[in-house]
């Protein structure tokens, strides 16, 4: 009996022992290590790159007056105009208590007030011209597609209701005014005056709308206005110059019908031959490089010929990070034609059909991130992109249906920036994509 | 005898409840199965392991299942025991010191007949606890590298039924069929590029195995003994999780896929001793083992293994004659080991050996006794990627004989 209790006693004891359980930072053989999971980095994936050509880019509700022109010494000409309506939230002059004083109110001048939304493109030092027109027709949208795009246009008067010849400070100023013509203003004033107007309709029916263009010789840079820019009517009680002045706006009520019309005239570049749109212009055809401007719908697609060809590493394997670098190209890029901090990329099919941006698993889309760090020589200067987990799917596709990706600016339908990169042949400033596996 | 059993029963109970937290922690225990154990039972741990041509008289003598044909008749054999270990791990900067407890082993034995007798017991085989944090590793033909975080748990049982009997006056035959099981966790973690990616294995083994024995006697003094250990395979199968969060996010490759793994080889072992006594209560025991990895076509996803060889040499004190005091009846231990190890890490093998003693406790008036050894041993050298292992092991057994079968005259 006395051997079995010492043996409980023994046990518990034992049981009741403690044991460091963590080794510290020791490691045996670091070789053997690798053994079972090797990791293995691939830089030597073939890259396709070219350039592609979106017929149409939906520039409607974008909440921007993009106007302007400007020669770009690599893609050509560029020219933005833009079309809106107006309307107001009701059509009567300065009502007070008494409308005794009606009788009396008198015009005073026209003006339509544009106010900056801080973008520009461009060289902004140079004088530009501005012109107003008045539209002939409304801003009327098809019944079965409300959008309008970027090679829409609606005809205007070719007498302009006023004209500007300004330098944009659009950082350091907020608004720039353009004096309208007083014969087409003082006829709105009698007409409002007389109530002539009860709702946006018959306005709009008087008034279909303004055009923003530059139609002078001028070509320097393209600026964007705030669609919360006015047309102001001034007006006062009598024709007493101490009077205070009264006005009246009229603002782009109607986002869905403003758009702008930008066009890029490529004769004489690199890519005056782009091809239709579900086709493409490989790099190689191009100086071994590509390119991408926002608002003309020139995008860069990379596609991935030999991405299965990476499931012969091992007999399992995952490809767990891809690190796209995009660069842009060397002297094709300066302050008057900056840089953009992202791009975006989309997933399409060999015909350029976009199945939707390439997004994180929350749904939320990826960017490629300008990393300007280390580029006293501009070597580095690029944009990362993980592509990691598009890639593993591409690899692992049953299919023969390859996807590629195309990358453009985020403001791709409402600003005109642009950027030329290298391809993986580019002299100086090569595309590079570093894919990182692991077997299993 | 009934309550004895309730008590033996509990004490089963409670004994494998710390059998699950038995483990030992080394950087080594990465290769392989991890690292193996030495369940010495008796006084073996405190003589070098030195037992194959031992009797299994007064404890169990799991080296030589031959042995358990010396069982007394009516006469029931239960050991059990457990180790404190105090590691000191060193490499070329670090130094750290881990204590490690663990059970050891519970096993009982009994006679058949008056020349047979077999064993039951169960064991650890082995332990794969190891952590690696942040350790930097090259990517082949690159100028870059990854990060790895590695944790290993787990390890495998040994249950070995024995049998031992009598074919002579002076010879004996054994044989022992171990059933060998266990589970092994590797959880790691690999930070590569601008991603971490866990891959979890979670392995399972089982496998059998079996040793021939002989022991014969040249004369009263003087006892041989053989082992060989048939070569047979661990088949191995693993469930296996791949999940890899990148800029994507979780990016899930596999879920606990089933999947079989190359079997781990055990080989030909064969091992010889003798056990001569001296006079004066002295006894002399060596034993001699060769391993012959070479030729077991161990896949390298266990590491890279070569022959072993392993000596023990142990020497046993008892007076003999005159019984006067409890004192008299205190058995003294002194022993060495030398292992030359099986495992190669870059070439250089990871050897060890050690030095014991311990003493024998009589318990009562049959052959039961509580066994204390203290060894000091030294596992490994300090390279460029090997390290040293220095650790004190003390052990703590206990031998109990009952009689069983045998009505009592006295109680």
């Amino acid at each position: 009996m006395k051997k079995f209790f010492i043996l409980g006693v023994v046990g518990l004891l034992l049981a009741s022992c403690d044991t460091d359980l963590e080794t510290g930072e020791f490691v045996v053989g670091s070789d053997y290590l690798g053994v079972n999971n090797k990791v293995i980095l691939v830089d030597t994936l073939t890259l396709e790159v070219s350039t592609i050509n979106f017929d149409s880019l939906v520039t409607s509700s974008q909440s921007r007056l993009l106007v302007g022109n400007y020669d770009d010494p690599v893609f050509g000409k560029v020219k933005s105009d833009t079309y809106f309506e107006l309307g107001a939230s009701d059509y009567k002059l300065y009502n007070n208590t008494s409308d005794t004083d009606l009788p009396n109110y008198v015009f005073d001048s026209i003006a339509l007030i544009l106010r900056y939304d801080r973008y520009y493109y461009g060289d902004t030092t140079n004088v530009q011209t501005l012109s107003v027109h008045r539209l002939l027709n409304n801003i009327t949208p098809d019944i079965d597609d409300k959008n309008f795009y970027n090679n829409n246009s609606v005809p205007y008067t070719s007498e302009s209701l006023g004209t500007i010849l300004y330098k944009p400070r659009p950082i350091a100023q907020d608004s720039i005014n353009i004096t309208l013509n007083t014969v087409f203003g003082n006829e709105l004033f009698k007409k409002i005056k007389n109530n002539e107007f009860t709702n946006y309709t018959e306005f709009s029916d008087y008034l279909k709308g303004l055009s923003l263009t530059t139609d002078g010789g001028n070509t320097s840079n393209v600026i964007g206005f705030s669609t919360s820019s006015v047309m102001r009517l001034y007006y006062s009680k009598s024709q007493n110059p101490d009077e205070v002045s009264l006005k009246k706006d009229f603002s782009i009520l109607d986002l869905t019908r403003q758009f702008n019309n930008i066009t890029l005239d490529r004769n004489g570049t690199l890519i005056q031959n782009l091809p239709a749109s579900n086709s493409k212009l490989p790099s190689s055809l191009t100086n071994n490089t590509a390119f991408i401007q926002s608002g003309t719908g020139i995008a860069c697609r990379i596609d991935f010929p030999y991405i299965k060809k990476l499931k012969n590493l091992a007999g399992n394997g995952v490809i767990v990070d891809a690190q796209l670098l995009i660069r842009p190209v060397r002297n094709t890029y300066s302050e008057t034609y900056p840089l953009k901090d992202s791009l975006i990329a989309y997933v399409s099919d060999h015909l350029n059909r976009i199945s939707g941006t390439l997004n994180n698993s929350a749904g939320t889309p990826l960017y490629a991130i300008l990393d300007k760090s280390n580029d006293e020589f501009n070597e580095d200067t690029g944009y990362n992109i993980g592509i990691g987990t598009f890639l593993q799917k591409e690899m692992m596709k049953e299919s023969a249906a390859a996807a590629s990706l195309i990358f453009a600016f985020p403001n791709i339908s409402k600003a005109v920036d642009r950027i030329v990169i290298g391809d993986q042949k580019n002299a100086d400033n090569k595309i590079r994509l570093k894919v990182y596996y692991i077997s299993y | 005898m009934k309550n004895k059993i309730w008590l033996l029963l509990i004490v089963v109970l409670q004994t494998s409840a710390v059998f699950s937290q038995s483990i030992s922690s080394s950087p080594y225990s990465i290769y392989g199965l991890g690292t193996l154990y030495d369940s010495n039972f008796g006084p073996l741990s405190a003589i070098g392991s030195s037992g194959i041509a031992m009797p299994s008289e007064s404890f169990i003598n799991n080296r030589n299942p031959a042995s358990l044909s010396f069982i007394k008749k009516n006469s029931f054999l239960f050991d059990i025991g457990g180790k404190g270990i105090l590691s000191v791990y060193e490499d070329n900067s670090l130094r750290e010191t881990k204590n490690n407890f663990q059970f050891s082993h519970i096993a009982f034995a009994f006679p058949l007949t008056e020349t047979s007798g077999i064993s039951l017991s169960l064991q650890p085989y082995s332990s794969a606890n190891y952590q690696i944090v942040n350790y930097e590793l090259p990517i082949q033909d690159s100028d870059e590298s990854y990060f790895l975080n590695a944790f290993g748990t787990g390890g495998l049982n040994n249950f070995d039924a024995s049998y031992g009997f009598k074919a002579g006056k002076k010879t004996s035959f054994g044989v022992t069929a171990s059933f060998l099981f266990g589970n092994i966790e590797d959880d790691r973690y690999y930070g590569i590029g601008n991603s971490v990616t866990n891959i979890n294995k979670n392995s399972d083994y089982r496998g059998f195995r079996f040793t021939l024995a002989n022991q014969y006697a040249i004369d009263s003094t003087l006892t041989l003994g053989a082992t060989i250990k048939i070569p047979s395979q661990i088949q191995a199968t693993k469930t296996e999780t791949v999940i890899t969060e990148n800029n994507y996010g979780s990016q899930t490759t596999e879920t606990n896929v089933r999947s079989d793994v190359d079997p781990y080889y055990l080989p030909l072992e064969v091992g010889i001793g003798f056990k001569k006594s001296i006079g004066k209560g002295v006894n002399i025991t060596f034993d001699y083992e060769r391993a012959f990895w070479n030729t077991s076509n161990q896949s390298s996803l266990y590491g890279n293994y070569s022959n072993q060889d392993k000596f023990g040499l142990g020497f046993t004190l008892q007076k003999k004659g005159r019984i006067n005091s409890y004192f008299d009846r205190i058995q003294y231990y002194a022993g060495v080991n030398y292992d030359t190890g099986f495992l190669e890490v870059d070439g250089e093998k990871v050897n060890n050996s050690a030095v014991s003693v311990g003493f024998g406790l009589p318990l009562d008036r049959t052959r039961s006794f509580i066994n204390i050894s203290y060894s000091y041993g030294q596992k490994g050298k300090i390279t460029s990627d090997l390290i040293k292992e220095n650790y004190h092991k003390l052990g703590i057994n206990l031998s109990l004989e009952g009689i069983w079968f045998v009505k009592r005259k006295y109680d």
